[in-house]
């Protein structure tokens, strides 16, 4: 399961971020913010190709020693990034690609509440539990 | 050419969806062009009338159904209509002992599906166009109502209740629509 | 399906109770006011149809997808022609507009049309804002219930 969670906006402002540690959460910001050329670099490549090159999962954006970072980019140009553990090796594509799923129905709700302005941080309590349900309980 | 996607996409769900995402849009807008709580649930109570009033004559020319016998029987003739236009079976309980008054439970209201109610707004009634269009609606079948929420899921409420009320019948002959 | 019936009554009810004659609020303001409930409905809806669709290639792909899928979610059918100069400008006729079919063909009525159209050009600019592209949109009515959006993409 994911140690850090992070939705980042359309003009790259973090909408949420939660880590499993709070002390961690600003090592994993700058992890997550460096995450985001490569996000932008993988759009750019899907789109000229077709297929399956197209879907919304970016897959492993790149690994460091201790963790890896996975990437997601909803059509409406929102993005998810999910950390894990890199000794979680059970851990399978097919987990992670769970794991936005969730995230990305979650958010698509936030959207939804006729009271919640597009851009702003989110502070949804439903969003809250579905990435509870994301991240790793210590 | 179809593309792959969208199969997922239950086009009842998105019916209900359109009709829930364009009532929060109007709510928001009310809020924003009145501010005060109980003016917005006035606004909202009001178009719900103007709904009612036209819409028994789609719910009366699909069910075919005649004339209440009484309260009991309107009560699950309402039953029937949420489970038509909103896809929710509400319960009927709650009566009172004169038989004149009853309670609509709502357990899942698809009006509030993805609505969390901003700080301040504690008087706003979210679904209170509901109430307005039982009011119109049995109004065009001479049945003069009152109907309001007294619990609502959004406040904390274990579940959403509409009350209704009866007044009186209305005479036959009277022209509607006038005061 | 009968919850079609709750939709179409609540924007008509929309639509008569924002442009009551005896508020003082001038006729754009009342528009614009329509304009903008649409828009945060297409904004929102976008976000919900769009979760299961693969990345849009291009602009016109965009377009495509709002013309077809998109267009037939809300008016339970397909745009009939999109045409483009392919310099940001797109016309989008629907021959048999779902908010225009119970409306007499009347002039007056021809008239009275705008304010029947408000709320699908917000939903429309709402959905393409979400969707990254910003644009103008506007409505034009020539007999009823036929009619065009234009969409002008604002590029910057």
């Amino acid at each position: 399961m994911a140690v850090a969670v992070a939705v980042i906006g359309k003009e790259n402002s973090p909408l949420y971020v939660r880590t499993v540690n709070p002390s961690s959460e600003l090592k994993f910001m700058y992890t997550i913010h460096a995450s985001l050329d490569v996000v932008e670099e993988k759009v750019i490549v899907g789109k000229k190709s077709s297929g399956e090159l197209r879907e919304l999962y970016l897959g492993l954006l790149y690994p460091t020693e201790d963790y890896k970072v996975y990437g997601y980019v909803t059509n409406t140009r929102i993005k998810f990034i999910i950390i894990v553990e890199s000794s979680y090796t059970t851990l399978r594509d097919n987990d992670i690609r769970q794991m936005f799923r969730k995230l990305h129905n979650a958010y698509s709700d936030v959207v939804c509440n006729p009271f919640y302005v597009p851009g702003d941080t989110i502070c949804s309590k439903q969003f809250e539990s579905s990435v509870k349900g994301i991240l790793i309980q210590e | 050419m179809s593309r792959q996607g969208m199969r997922s996409t239950d086009p009842k769900k998105v019916n209900s969806e359109l009709f829930t995402l364009t009532y929060g849009a109007l709510v928001a807008q009310i809020l924003k062009d009145y501010e005060n709580d109980d003016e917005v649930n006035r606004q909202l109570d009001r178009m719900g009338y103007n709904i009612g009033v036209r819409l028994i004559e789609d719910y009366l020319a699909r069910t075919g159904s005649g004339r209440c016998y009484d309260l009991r029987d309107t009560a699950d003739k309402l039953q029937m209509a949420f489970k038509m236009y909103l896809s929710i079976t509400p319960s009927v309980t709650n009566w009172s002992p004169a038989g004149d008054e009853f309670s609509l439970i709502l357990e899942n209201n698809p009006l509030t599906e993805f609505v969390e109610l901003p700080e301040g707004h504690g008087g706003l009634k979210y679904s209170n166009i509901l109430a307005g269009v039982l009011r119109g609606a049995l109004e065009m079948v001479q049945l003069e109502v009152a109907a309001w929420f007294v619990q609502d899921q959004l406040a904390g409420d274990s579940c959403t209740e509409l009350r209704v009320k009866f007044l009186k019948r209305l005479e036959d002959a009277m022209p509607v629509g006038e005061d | 399906m009968a919850d079609d019936v709750l939709f179409e009554l609540l924007h008509m009810e929309m639509t008569i109770s924002i442009f009551q004659p005896d508020q003082s609020e001038s006729k754009r303001s009342s528009i614009s006011k329509l304009e903008q409930i649409g828009f945060c409905t297409g904004y929102r809806l976008v976000e919900r149809l769009t979760k299961d669709w693969p990345r849009f290639k291009d602009e016109l792909d965009t377009m495509k997808f709002i013309c077809k899928e998109f267009w037939s979610c809300i008016y339970k059918k397909q745009i009939d022609n999109l045409r483009t100069n392919h310099q940001g400008v797109y016309v989008l006729q629907d021959n048999r507009f779902r908010f225009l079919t119970q409306l007499s063909q009347s002039k007056q009525y021809i008239e009275a049309t705008p304010k029947y159209l408000a709320f699908t050009c917000g939903v429309v600019r709402g959905a393409l804002s979400n969707l990254g592209i910003t644009c103008i949109v506007t409505a034009e009515v020539f007999s009823p219930p036929t009619c065009k959006f234009q969409v002008q993409v604002q590029r910057i």
